[in-house]
């Protein structure tokens, strides 16, 4: 005897799970792209100059340093990668340290530095010098301190 | 063992029966141009999926149209090694031009400038782009006195604010000069 008992009309039902699944996918992939570039990039409103004579980032291998403002024209630190080093001449060596380590693995890296428009040079000045100390402390005579300074342009 | 029309089925009237009683769909009247026959068909409805995915376009243009996209100065650095083996002993200083900036408040427009040295002194950043244009050294310019790759200092203070410090670079990179260095803050 057959199971199937069918009464009244056939009901018709839109299978939700291939949308189902597509939408879990994309959060999961804002979630982690979002992540990503918020460790990478901190908030700021970076330098917009007029008629700007600059280039797009190029796929060549760089690490990404924030100066953190924290308004007033000052800084609280620098973000490279997921690690904050506090301003200071303590901060600056650990920095620097680290670059020369990320120098020795990959000697043509290449340096983004991203600033807020409004943070005093003094807070700015001290990268550039960690970035040139870095690259004097590896023992590859191969690497040049190479720094992309970012701004925003409008395309 | 032969088998009958299941009893709890839904019973079906011959076409034509008026009265649709029993019918899972009801038969229209004559004359209305619907007219069903055999089963319900399923169809997936897609009004959904293209609500989101109109949605998602529609997002993903607006997104674009007012992107801001980062660019990059380059920059090369002065390694820092000791001065014996980056000088040729014999090689001359070329004394290099260097730009003072500074920040008189928190306005874009709120800065100075000075080129060490005597020279009219711009007082923006368009006319320090003049001026460095047309001191160049090229096959178009008259009186030029600058290399594109003469050494150029860029100084700013210590509370000079970033925007004003690459505009100065930018001047510089308007106009094709190459060797580039910051120095400390005053």
């Amino acid at each position: 005897m057959s199971a199937v008992f069918k009464r009244g009309n056939a009901e018709v039902e839109a299978n939700l799970t291939p949308m189902i699944d597509v939408t879990f996918l994309l959060i999961v992939f804002f979630v982690l792209v979002s992540r990503i570039v918020e460790v990478e990039n901190v908030p700021m409103e970076l330098p917009r100059p007029d008629q700007p004579e600059t280039v797009r980032p190029g796929d060549e291998q760089r690490a990404v340093i924030n100066v953190i403002p924290t308004g007033g024209g000052r800084a609280s630190g620098y973000r490279l990668g997921s690690r904050t080093f506090p301003p200071g001449a303590d901060g600056l060596e650990t920095l620097a340290d680290h670059l020369a380590g990320l120098y020795r693995a990959n000697p043509g890296l290449r340096i983004n530095l991203r600033a807020d428009r409004a943070t005093g040079y003094e807070w700015i000045e001290p990268v550039l010098a960690a970035v040139s100390s870095a690259a004097a402390r590896v023992e590859v005579a191969a690497v040049v301190p190479r720094v992309n300074l970012v701004v925003i342009t409008e395309e | 063992m032969a088998s009958s029309a299941p009893a709890t089925g839904p019973r079906r009237d011959p076409p034509g029966n008026a009265t649709g009683a029993g019918l899972s769909t009801p038969v229209p009247p004559r004359g209305s141009g619907r007219r069903r026959r055999g089963r319900a068909r399923m169809a997936l409805n897609l009004t959904a999926m293209i609500d989101v995915v109109f949605l998602l376009l529609i997002y993903f243009m607006v997104a674009t149209e007012f992107k801001l996209g980062e660019e990059i100065y380059r920059l090369d650095l002065p390694p820092r090694q000791p001065a014996a083996q980056l000088r040729d002993p014999f090689e001359l200083d070329e004394e290099p031009l260097r730009i003072e900036v500074a920040s008189t408040g928190y306005a874009r427009g709120a800065y100075s400038l000075r080129i060490e040295g005597p020279y009219r002194q711009p007082a923006s950043f368009e006319e320090l782009f003049e001026f460095l244009r047309q001191r160049q050294i090229t096959e178009h310019t008259v009186g030029g006195l600058f290399e594109p790759d003469h050494p150029m200092v860029i100084v700013p203070t210590r509370t000079t604010r970033w925007e004003h410090v690459i505009d100065v670079f930018n001047a510089l990179a308007r106009a094709h000069y190459t060797n580039v260095t910051f120095a400390k803050p005053r």
